[in-house]
């Protein structure tokens, strides 16, 4: 504006070459890193996200026992949600049965914070031991998961869940497209039928898949949970928790970290680094 | 059918109303049943934060009201109280109608009806609800054999001497079959209290005595239906269906029954309310006192009339001996039951989990109607116990010792009446 006020021959242009040559280059970084951002497999984007991992170190440190984890970071998280809409298109979820949630909750000190969970995927989960046809079961790898041709929908795991983590199917759904889909992923698990339930599964798919192809999850966003990958603050790790040499490990040995309700002995395997002000 | 149906309208007017009653009720329960597995379980107001309500409620209830069976059963087989056995035919035939409505409402309840025998292929044994489902299923097995000489016995079945050879043998060996019977009973009546005393994310749930109670509870409410439809039946049929001092006997029974729940509950009331405070028990009760009748109907439905009031009528002799009394006591045991069924289920579902560490409430609190879909199945369930112990009682041989005596109301000189009774009281 200054600029236009002290020099007038420049009203007739309507961009100087400067100008011209800096908005070209930002359209160019945009469209690169949009690129890099529609595409996972990107190795660029995959070079950022595993930046902080030594695959030589991490190799060597893994065992035959993994147990996934999830370190979700509350000082970073801003409450943008896309972790849960990328879940909701990647997993096929409805609007009303989010698998990942986010509220907004508040420090004793008076500032707001934003909670987001998937499921915790507990070492003693309530769910697995109430459920009365073993259709939810804890996999060696420490997944809940679920099998959906086996629950006869008696509800009672969304009753012993201290955590609220299930969603029951209360209608059919047809083949209408997912609300979130394309726009957050495409769905990759088929849809569950009605009068079962349903939880986050760590996209178990991608953990499987991955792992059989050489990935390490956590690392190789195609072997990463979806809402890992989206989150726009890296307020969402995910590995290893058996492996040192993990991202999640790491920050878990060096920062104060807590677990919710951890007087119920659930043992849950997602970690929370608290938001400022909150005493843990 | 309708030759039958006319008869009956033209002997007694009543009864065809009863029958024309309760065959509605049965209409209405096929009907919302139907809508429910064709439309699945949005027509509920369940949701996933409240997802158990009237059905579960109904579950329980008919579980516990069966309970006369094993504990009457228990009392002939095992204890060796022979006199019993006038009413013990009819406490298993409640209790297979309780049971049998028990599996209806579960079946209308979970979502894939069509995976109702799932618990038998894939065993969870560290589920109370798989141990639930499995002794259920064998106890309603242990009732149906219970049952069978009775059926023989009272049809034209009686004919074939196979089918008699049957029923005898199996009436032999009942005193094996009603001690397993007992054994199963036990354990899963107090296993359904275990569904909620074992979670610990529901504080209001969350307890040792919850499975104690239940049983308790079971084995005061079950004799007292017994008791109460046994009375009712014989008011309307005109029959003494069985000898007073078995009537008093069960009263008896009940009465200190009552008496040993009361002191379980008040002391488990007490533990968490009174002598001590932990924390997210009493902000339970706090939110439940805010939002719900939980106080009231705590007091006075569950301790009061449930229990209190029926110990006192059933254990003052001078209340025990008169009849009326002696129904309504049974009919508010029953009610007790029921409303302490329904208490206990809304109760640990209403308050909303809370797992965020912040400091604001941020889940609602869940509020829970049935639907008209879901009263609708409650009425055809209702309907169809009622319509079979209404069958049951004029066409099997429920009562071996009854005897047709004249009632006030039938007689003209009163002084006659009371004497045709005076035997039985007199014992």
């Amino acid at each position: 504006m200054s600029t236009q006020n002290t020099n007038n021959n420049a009203q007739e242009q309507l961009l100087t070459r400067r100008e011209f040559v800096m908005l070209l280059v930002g359209a160019g970084m945009s469209v690169a890193l949009a690129n890099i951002l529609a595409d996972p497999l990107n190795p660029l984007f995959q070079k950022i996200l595993g930046g902080n991992i030594d695959r030589e170190r991490y190799a060597a440190a893994s065992t035959d026992k993994p147990r996934w984890g999830m370190v979700i970071d509350l000082s970073k998280c801003i409450g943008c949600e896309y972790c849960v809409y990328a879940c909701q298109a990647t997993n096929d979820v409805t609007d009303a049965m989010r698998w990942n949630v986010h509220i907004v909750d508040q420090t004793p000190t008076g500032d707001i914070f934003h909670m987001t969970r998937p499921c915790l995927h507990c070492n003693n989960a309530p769910c697995v031991s109430v459920c009365p046809v073993s259709a939810t079961y804890s996999r060696e790898d420490g997944l809940v998961v679920m099998d959906y041709d086996k629950c006869i929908g008696c509800r009672y795991c969304e009753v012993a869940c201290p955590y609220g983590a299930r969603s029951f199917n209360w209608e059919a759904r047809g083949d209408e497209p997912n609300p979130r889909a394309p726009e957050w992923g495409t769905p990759e698990v088929p849809r569950r039928p009605r009068g079962v339930v349903e939880k986050c599964t760590f996209c178990i798919h991608r953990i499987d898949a991955g792992l059989a192809a050489g990935l390490i999850p956590g690392v190789d966003p195609a072997a990463t949970p979806a809402c890992v990958n989206i989150c726009p603050v890296t307020a969402r790790y995910f590995g290893d928790l058996n492996n040192p040499e993990s991202e999640v490990s790491r920050i878990i040995a060096s920062t104060a970290t807590f677990r919710l309700r951890e007087d119920l002995g659930t043992e849950p395997n997602v970690y929370y680094i608290p938001p400022e002000g909150l005493a843990i | 059918m309708i030759s039958l149906a006319r008869r009956t309208a033209r002997q007694s007017p009543l009864l065809a109303i009863w029958y024309l009653f309760l065959f509605t009720l049965v209409a209405v329960g096929v009907y919302s049943g139907a809508r429910v597995l064709i439309e699945g379980l949005r027509v509920t107001n369940l949701t996933d934060e409240l997802p158990w309500g009237l059905w579960i409620v109904i579950d329980l209830s008919s579980i516990a009201l069966g309970a006369g069976a094993f504990t009457l059963s228990a009392a002939v087989y095992v204890f060796g109280l022979k006199h019993y056995a006038s009413i013990a035919r009819a406490a298993v035939f409640v209790g297979l109608l309780g049971y049998t409505s028990a599996m209806l409402a579960l079946f209308v309840d979970i979502g894939r009806p069509d995976r109702f025998y799932h618990p038998v292929l894939y065993w969870n044994p560290h589920s109370v609800l798989w141990e639930i489902t499995i002794a259920v299923m064998f106890y309603t097995t242990v009732l149906v054999l219970e049952f069978t000489p009775i059926i023989v016995e009272s049809t034209p079945l009686n004919r074939y001497s196979l089918a008699r050879r049957l029923g005898h043998r199996l009436h032999q060996v009942m005193p094996v079959v009603a001690l397993i019977g007992m054994g199963i009973s036990m354990v899963h009546q107090s296993s359904l209290g275990a569904t909620y005393g074992i979670l610990t994310a529901r504080p209001v749930w969350f307890s040792p005595t919850a499975p104690v109670l239940f049983i308790l509870s079971a084995v005061a409410a079950g004799p007292a239906l017994t008791l109460l439809v046994t009375m009712i039946s014989g008011e309307l049929m005109q029959k003494r269906m069985v000898p007073e001092d078995v009537l008093q006997g069960v009263a008896r029974f009940i009465g200190f029954a009552s008496l040993a729940y009361l002191y379980l509950k008040l002391w488990s009331w007490m533990s968490v309310n009174y002598y001590s405070h932990v924390p997210g028990h009493a902000a339970s009760i706090r939110i439940l006192n805010e939002n719900t009748p939980y106080d009231f109907t705590f007091w006075w439905g569950e301790i009061l009339m449930g229990a209190l009031a029926p110990a006192i009528i059933f254990l003052w002799p001078r209340l025990r001996r008169n009849r009326y009394m002696l129904m309504l006591g049974a009919l508010m045991v029953v009610a007790g039951l029921v409303i302490n069924r329904w208490n206990v289920t809304l109760s640990g579902l209403v308050v909303p989990l809370d797992w965020s560490p912040g400091v604001l409430d941020v889940f609602p609190i869940n509020t829970y109607e049935p639907s008209l879909i879901e009263w609708g199945v409650a009425a055809g369930i209702v309907g169809y116990s009622w319509l079979g112990w209404t069958l049951g009682v004029r066409y099997l041989r429920l009562y071996p010792n009854a005897v047709r005596v004249m009632r006030r109301r039938a007689v003209t000189r009163p002084a006659v009446a009371e004497s045709g009774e005076q035997p039985a009281t007199a014992r």
